[in-house]
């Protein structure tokens, strides 16, 4: 049986895997990258430098924390993590999707708070000076340009996070690591390794799809002015 | 008594006090600039101690006791980081020479596209290529190495190519403009200024290492990843979150070294 | 206004007959962590459609100053009046709705098209959709921009005079009373920033804004100030018009920082169409062969003559009263500008002379050299 018939005989269960490793990282990405852009807003401060013990000051103390732990959270290995939450959230598809939003975090806030950050003092001055209150000058003026540096970061997170879900599939979590699993146990055996190669080259297919995704999301939601 | 004398001693005291103040100002710069490195390991310390209260209040039966115990731990741990720091090594050796040659004017051309291709397979799972290697060639740490050494190559090779893409060109025409040659450029602007890039790779590839290798024991290279496996295996929540436990420790306190390290690097090269 | 009557409000001695519309008493603000004052105990007032120039070395406090106005930064102490009315407490975000702002890197919102950055206020100040596009475009053409080319556009597709145009435009929008201006064309090239400088005199003619204006270029001061207001660190120096801070500088602070150029600086604020220039004759080229170069001399009895072309612009000098006429070359100046552009030009081509033309280009007279250090002073007063 050569790597054709494989796919094609196999085709279902390798579609029906494909989908389901691409809704895990989508409901994963889409689901910490809330959770951090949420954060990064609500930390976002007026000043670079706020007074102390001001409410600034607190926000910036949690941001600041808030960065060094989610990239600690970010170098502790996959494996570790699923072990750790195994017992909380069983085995299946809830710890695949924790984990992996726990992994989303670190990226997403990075790039929020350096985007709301980086955007043009000049700006934010004329702002202020036109009468922008700090909710409105957050949410018109700072968010969408800030939009296009968040948006790469949820990019660059679901890249990393289509090649951690796989990883989930020892702790039973759905996707193309189930064949990669399946394929190392029967090595030896009949189609172990087109399992295993699969599980490998269709994680790029499912970044590919991921790719197109955001170009077209860009497109859309990238203000005309600041468009490159 | 001359006055000469006791103007001798007051400077000999002077001097001592001020060496004293230099020394003390010394000690509170560092802690002032790098206070935030007692931090993490203040938490793996915290949360290793937990941990191991936790497990004290257990009872452990005898399978768990045995994978549990210190002599199997430590052989696993070493297992692991010396297949962590060997691909680590062979990461370097390979990318950070190749990423010289790509930032040569000859091979600019090649940038763009290896940048691209490196950031795309940010998607290709290691833990893909690994298993790959398994069947290439056989079960065994050497495999392993080999298939941690080429999921890392990519990243590793990204980073070098970026940081020398950012050094600054004016430097690079000033330095030929003083009438060094290409290679005189290369090896005293270019490299050292790149230095702290080569660095940042450095850690970046230690850390993938040391995760990608908990899953080198899939492929019967041992390594910290054998504890998760017996414990999902033999159905041992204890063992699972003392093994997860461990891993994350190791995986923090080697990254903590490597930012360390980095920090010591880049202050030296200014 | 009960304010005025609890306490004397500061008069100026130069503000004659305006009500002042921006009122600073007694102002202070100290900066946290920083014990000496970045502005001190200020007392200033602006009166109605005038420009105030802020100036001084930078740390002076101007910019401090003029961002407490619109309360930007808050005054440690002190009160600010603004038509008589204490603003001091009342909500910031309202406040500054009610007054132009102009900063130096226009700092326009770069994701908002032309007309949207211009309707930004209107907007907030909730008016229909409608109202707000006629608005943008009544704008655009006052400070120069075709509306059907711009309005769609967005800002980096500007260059910076247009941009700092379009800013103007924006701080003009709700038609605030007054405007504050943050060095705003600090950061364009010199010929596009004298040219912008002209145009905001000419919209501030038909505006007739109250503006409070920081800049560091003295010679800007000069050119659009009614009054200037010498700063140094925290403390107001001098305030006065640009022709007293000048020629009778307060004090030695002042003095320096207006600097040994003074004398040469307040010829641009004398216009040449108030001075009575020397007469000029014009003949045109044609005709040169019939007129006697000797007669000519004779009979013009003392008066230039410049040979003119086709449509009436003078091209050279035929015949010069007290010098050689061929050997010196014939320069312009237009009647709008000042002695100091006239200087300007006769220092550029070497002539010891140049021709006032009209904007047809018409010669209308002739101002010597040495009528800078003669005759200009007895007609001072015409400037």
């Amino acid at each position: 049986m050569n790597y054709l018939d494989y796919l094609t005989s196999n085709s279902e269960q390798i579609l029906f895997l494909t989908q389901a490793h691409f809704l895990v990282v989508l409901i994963a990405v889409g689901v910490g990258s809330a959770i951090s852009v949420a954060l990064g807003l609500a930390v976002s401060t007026g000043e670079p430098d706020p007074p102390r013990f001001s409410l600034d000051w607190f926000a910036a103390g949690v941001r600041e924390g808030g960065l060094v732990f989610t990239a600690a959270l970010l170098t502790v290995p996959s494996l570790a993590l699923y072990a750790l939450f195994l017992p909380f959230t069983g085995l299946g598809v809830t710890t695949a999707i924790v984990v992996l939003v726990i992994y989303t975090l670190y990226t997403v806030l990075r790039n929020t708070v350096a985007g709301l950050t980086t955007v043009d003092r000049a700006v934010l001055e004329s702002a202020r000076g036109l009468g922008y209150g700090r909710l409105r000058r957050l949410l018109t003026i700072q968010l969408p340009l800030a939009w296009p540096v968040i948006l790469n970061g949820i990019r660059v997170t679901t890249l990393i996070s289509i090649s951690i879900a796989v990883v989930g599939a020892v702790v039973q979590g759905p996707g193309l690591g189930i064949l990669l699993i399946n394929g190392i146990s029967r090595i030896g055996a009949a189609n172990s390794f087109y399992q295993v190669l699969t599980g490998t080259l269709f994680c790029l297919v499912v970044a590919a799809v991921f790719e197109i995704f955001f170009a077209i999301v860009q497109r859309l939601t990238i203000p005309r002015g600041i468009r490159v | 008594m001359s006055t000469a004398t006791s103007e001798t001693v007051d400077a000999q005291a002077d001097a001592a006090v001020e060496a004293e103040e230099k020394k003390q100002g010394t000690v509170a710069r560092l802690w002032s600039q790098h206070y935030d490195l007692v931090i993490l390991p203040a938490i793996i310390v915290v949360g290793l101690a937990l941990l191991f209260l936790y497990i004290s209040t257990q009872q452990l039966d005898s399978i768990e006791q045995r994978v549990l115990e210190p002599a199997n731990v430590l052989g696993l741990l070493r297992q692991h980081l010396v297949l962590a720091a060997v691909s680590t090594i062979l990461v370097l050796v390979i990318a950070v020479p190749v990423g010289i040659m790509l930032s040569r004017r000859w091979a600019r051309r090649l940038q763009g596209p290896v940048l691209a291709v490196g950031g795309f397979a940010q998607a290709l799972p290691p833990f893909g290529v690994l298993l790959l290697m398994a069947f290439a060639f056989s079960f065994g740490p050497t495999t392993a190495v080999v298939g941690l050494t080429l999921a890392a190559l990519l990243p590793v090779l990204r980073n070098t190519v970026i940081g020398l893409q950012q050094v600054d060109q004016s430097l690079i025409e000033a330095a030929r403009g003083m009438g060094m040659s290409a290679r005189q450029t290369l090896f005293r602007v270019e490299v050292p200024l790149a230095v702290p890039v080569i660095v940042a790779g450095l850690r970046v590839a230690l850390v993938l290492n040391v995760g990608t290798a908990t899953l080198a024991s899939y492929i019967g290279a041992g390594g910290l990843g054998e504890l998760v496996q017996q414990a999902l295996r033999l159905n041992r929540i204890n063992v699972l979150l003392v093994a997860g436990g461990i891993i994350a420790a190791v995986a923090l306190l080697i990254d903590w070294l490597a930012g360390v390290a980095e920090r010591v690097v880049v202050s030296r090269s200014g | 206004m009960s304010e005025t009557t609890d306490q004397p409000v500061v008069e100026t001695p130069h503000g004659a007959g305006k009500p002042d519309m921006i009122v600073l008493e007694g102002v202070e603000k100290i900066y946290p962590g920083s014990t000496q004052p970045a502005v001190s105990e200020l007392d200033l007032a602006i009166p109605q459609g005038e420009i105030v120039m802020l100036i001084g070395p930078s740390g002076c406090g101007k910019t401090t100053t003029l961002k407490m106005i619109n309360r930007l930064i808050e005054p440690t102490s002190g009160r600010i009046l603004l038509d008589g009315k204490d603003v001091t407490h009342v909500n910031g975000d309202q406040l500054r709705r009610e007054i132009g702002y102009v900063i130096q890197q226009g700092g326009l919102f770069p994701h908002f098209s032309i007309a949207d950055n211009i309707g930004v206020v209107p907007k907030m100040l909730g008016w229909d959709k409608q109202r707000i596009r006629e608005r943008a475009d009544e704008l655009l053409h006052l400070v120069g921009l075709e509306p059907s080319t711009f309005r769609d556009r967005y800002p980096r597709q500007l260059s910076g005079g247009q941009q700092q145009r379009v800013g103007v435009a924006r701080a003009l929008a709700a038609d605030p009373p007054v405007m504050l201006m943050d060095e705003p064309f600090g950061a364009i090239d010199p010929i596009t920033r004298e040219r912008l400088q002209e145009e905001f005199l000419d919209i501030q003619r038909t505006v007739g804004k109250t503006i409070a204006f920081v800049t560091h270029d003295l010679q800007e001061a000069v050119k659009l100030g009614d009054k200037i207001a010498v700063f140094a660190t925290g403390r107001l120096e001098q305030y006065a018009d640009p022709d007293t801070v000048l020629t009778r500088p307060a004090n030695d602070f002042v003095s320096d920082f207006v600097g040994g150029g003074a004398a040469v600086r307040r010829l641009s604020l004398v216009e040449l169409a108030h001075l009575e220039l020397h007469p000029v004759e014009t003949d045109e080229a044609g005709t040169s062969g019939a007129t006697g170069q000797g007669t000519a001399a004779g009979s013009r009895n003392g008066v230039a003559v410049a040979e003119v072309d086709g449509s009436g612009r003078p091209v050279s000098w035929r015949h010069l009263p007290d010098r050689d006429a061929a050997g010196t070359p014939l320069v312009t100046v237009p009647i709008s500008g000042s002695v100091y552009d006239a200087v300007d030009v006769m220092l550029d081509g070497c002539a010891s002379l140049v021709a006032v033309v009209d904007e047809e280009g018409r010669a209308q007279g002739v101002l010597h050299w040495n009528d800078l250090v003669g005759g200009l002073r007895t007609r001072q007063g015409h400037a």
